[in-house]
């Protein structure tokens, strides 16, 4: 176990003129930390796992484990233990031969082998299966087999690629807490790449969330859910999505207010001031939809829209409001009213709002 | 050590037995299956035709080896199975069978060897395509073609190989062909030069379908180049290697252009593998009822050897078309 360092590290396929797949990557991972890579497809999550793994070449910059350079080791001399997306088990060998490969390799002893299989499937729920192939799984057994063959050893670094992917979702929510307990139980530095949000933020001590082969933001789970470094992440991270505003800063009285098309928008006294000192004018303003409300009835401050879209979430409502041109998403009771079309006014909240430079989109607030 | 810290069971993976569940109820119709008959009925002319084509030579072949055949317009007689009885008291016979055992298993295990390594190199190299198309010459090229250019090659006077081979201290002097005890060496070699290039590309592609992540897997799980190409490349190219086996190990046993034009059986006999002395019997002394009862004899040891190749390989490669439809 040891803690994973990532400096100035790039990645390119092909001619480096090219785009990075990853540009200047820094990040570290703590000894015994379960870090989440976050972002959409082709943003270059898997290229940075498999750098760190050994698959892929490092095109420029550094990883370190435990303070050992580790750019020229092959896979199997950096001890790790990866979960591919697609499993990846040997179809020629049986579940107990597939959780064994990497102890065989190690030249564990026979029996302490089978001692060790035993209990890595038993945790897993599949020792009845040992003697079954990979086709005769169902996805979610060939999922654990895939789990045993990492975790039947303790590896230096657990590394797992979009490992849940492809299960239903029901098998998923209950995986990602297993994952979790596994990885605390065993204490091993884990990287997890994933699309899914979900995953990551449940899961994972610090998420890194990337774009385009770009590290946007590398905090705790809340933190990025609360204050988002920039406006991509804002409206990346968070279901349903964060509704982001243009505004203008406006002066009133001794304190700012947000102009909205002209309506005004009132913030509260502590987001006020760091408007009031920030040099931008023009900003987005971005509004979870926990904190904005959708109402038959005007009240001061609100917005008129009309009502564009409803969808039922089961214990509640996605209502989304049009005003203009901007959309506006708020969770309302199921008890509500209101349908496609009808007029409505949207209050926003005071204080629970983020803002971001509609220039550049770095936050603000 | 992962011993202390794995014991405890997690409770997850509880079945979820809270649904409907079936009955022991059955419908009370099956609907038919779509029949295949028809598909059948419109191959039936071509099966046929092969059949007849196919069939009746290798019944004309049981014929005389029965037989006493005359060429002439007299009908031949009948001996019952005095053809094969008098091949048990025919040395040259066992003879040819030994040589060509010899033969064939060397010419095998060279080209695998070679062939699959060659494969490996190659495979995703830069200089795959150029190389592939040049390896794929000697393949084109007539047996009879190849036999003629390597007699060439080896000639004792004006042979380039020869002439290496001398330069090397081998050999001592004389012909590669013209000694009988380097003869069958001198044939293994143009066979091996001549289809060692289709057990390549055969195997290439068989590589191209191991699956990348498999490798990847195995390489995680700390295993070297060479572990994981026995490990996890071999056994998926397993059907591939033994289509090419199959293909060589038939033709090794029926084709005799190369060696024809080489040695035609000589020096002192040495390289008279059993096909040769077949030609030399039905087709130099015109014994089409003893050449008969060899070729019958050699066709069933052919099938033979056949079917334990596929039984030997057979399982193997059925695990692993199964895991190539997942
Ligand atoms: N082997 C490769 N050759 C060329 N380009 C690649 C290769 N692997 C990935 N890429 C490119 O690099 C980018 C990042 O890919 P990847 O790291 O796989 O993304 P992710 O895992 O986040 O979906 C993508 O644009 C992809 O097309
Ligand atoms: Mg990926």
């Amino acid at each position: 176990m040891v803690d994973v360092k990532i400096e100035n590290v790039y990645k390119y396929y092909g001619s480096i003129d090219g785009v990075a797949a990853v540009h200047d990557l820094n990040m570290d991972i703590k000894n015994g930390e379960f870090v989440a890579i976050l972002g959409p497809s082709g943003c270059g999550k898997s290229s940075t796992m498999r750098m760190i793994s050994g698959l892929e070449h490092i095109s420029a910059g550094t990883i370190s484990f435990g303070g050992n350079i580790v750019n020229n080791l092959a896979p199997k001399d950096r001890d790790i233990a990866m979960v591919f997306e697609n499993y990846a088990l040997y179809p020629h060998k049986t579940v107990f031969d597939n959780v064994a490969n990497p102890l065989k390799l190690a030249k564990v002893s026979s029996p302490e082998i089978t001692e060790r299989v035993k209990r890595a499937t038993q945790l897993l729920e599949i020792d009845h299966l040992l003697d079954r192939r990979p086709q005769e799984l169902s996805g979610g057994q060939k999922q654990r087999v895939a789990i045993g063959r990492a975790i039947v050893r303790q590896p230096q670094v657990f590394l797992f690629d979009e490992p849940i992917a492809h299960l239903d979702a029901k098998l998923r929510a209950r995986m990602r807490s297993e994952l979790k307990r596994l990885q605390v139980d065993l204490g091993v530095t884990s990287l997890y790449v994933t699309h899914d949000q979900l995953e990551a933020l449940s899961m994972a001590d610090r998420v890194a969330v990337m774009h385009e082969g770009i590290l946007q933001q590398y905090d705790t789970p809340q933190a990025i859910y609360e204050k988002p470094a920039n406006a991509w992440v804002a409206t990346f991270v968070g279901e349903p999505q964060m509704s982001l505003i243009e505004c203008v800063i406006r002066q009133k009285g001794s304190g700012v207010v947000l102009d909205f098309e002209g309506h005004e928008i009132a913030v509260g006294a502590k987001v006020g001031k760091v408007l009031a000192a920030s040099k931008e004018r023009e900003v987005l303003a971005g509004f979870r939809p926990n904190h904005v409300a959708i109402n038959t009835r005007k009240t001061a401050g609100s917005i008129p829209g009309i009502i564009y879209a409803r969808q039922l979430l089961g214990g509640e409502i996605l209502a989304e409001a049009q005003v203009n041109n901007t959309m506006i998403r708020a969770r309302v009771n199921t008890d509500f009213s209101l349908q496609l079309g009808d007029k409505c006014s949207v209050s926003l909240s005071k204080e629970d709002l983020n803002v971001f430079s509609a220039d550049t989109g770095v936050a603000i607030y | 050590m992962s011993g202390e810290n794995v014991s405890k069971r997690h409770p997850i993976f509880t079945a979820d037995a809270w649904g409907f569940r079936a009955s022991e109820q059955m419908p009370e119709t099956i609907n038919r299956s779509p029949s295949k008959l028809f598909y059948v009925y419109l191959m039936a002319p071509a099966i046929a035709l092969l059949a007849a084509i196919t069939i009746y030579p290798f019944l004309w072949l049981i014929y005389m080896s029965l037989h006493k055949v005359k060429l002439g317009p007299v009908d031949d007689k009948w001996v019952g199975l005095k053809n094969y009885a008098k091949l048990l008291s025919d040395a040259k016979y066992f003879e040819g069978w030994v040589l060509l055992g010899k033969y064939s298993s060397m010419c095998l295990t060279f080209e695998i060897i070679i062939g699959v390594t060659l494969a490996v190199i190659l495979n995703n190299s830069r200089f795959e395509k150029p190389l592939v198309t040049l390896f794929l010459m000697p393949m084109m090229v007539s047996p009879v073609v190849a036999g003629l250019l390597w007699f060439y090659l080896y000639n004792g006077t004006f042979g380039w190989y020869h002439w290496l081979f001398e330069s090397l201290g081998l050999l001592g002097g004389a012909s590669i062909l013209g000694r009988p005890e380097t003869a069958l060496y001198g044939i293994v070699i143009v066979d091996v030069w001549q289809w060692t290039p289709l057990i390549t590309l055969i195997t290439l592609a068989g590589l191209k379908r191991v699956p990348q992540d498999q490798l990847e897997a195995s390489m995680v799980d700390g295993s070297s180049p060479i572990r994981n190409f026995f490990s996890v490349s071999l056994p998926n190219i397993f059907p591939f290697l033994l289509i090419a086996i199959l293909l060589r190990f038939m033709d090794n046993f029926r084709f005799i252009d190369a060696i024809l034009a080489l040695t035609g059986g000589g020096p002192a006999d040495s390289t008279k593998l059993l096909p040769v002395y077949l030609f030399d019997v039905s087709f130099k002394f015109f014994k089409l009822g003893r050449g008969g009862a060899i070729a019958f004899s050699l066709l069933v040891v052919t099938i033979i050897l056949g079917l334990i190749l596929v039984r030997i390989f057979e399982d193997p490669a059925r695990k692993q078309a199964m895991s190539a439809q997942d």
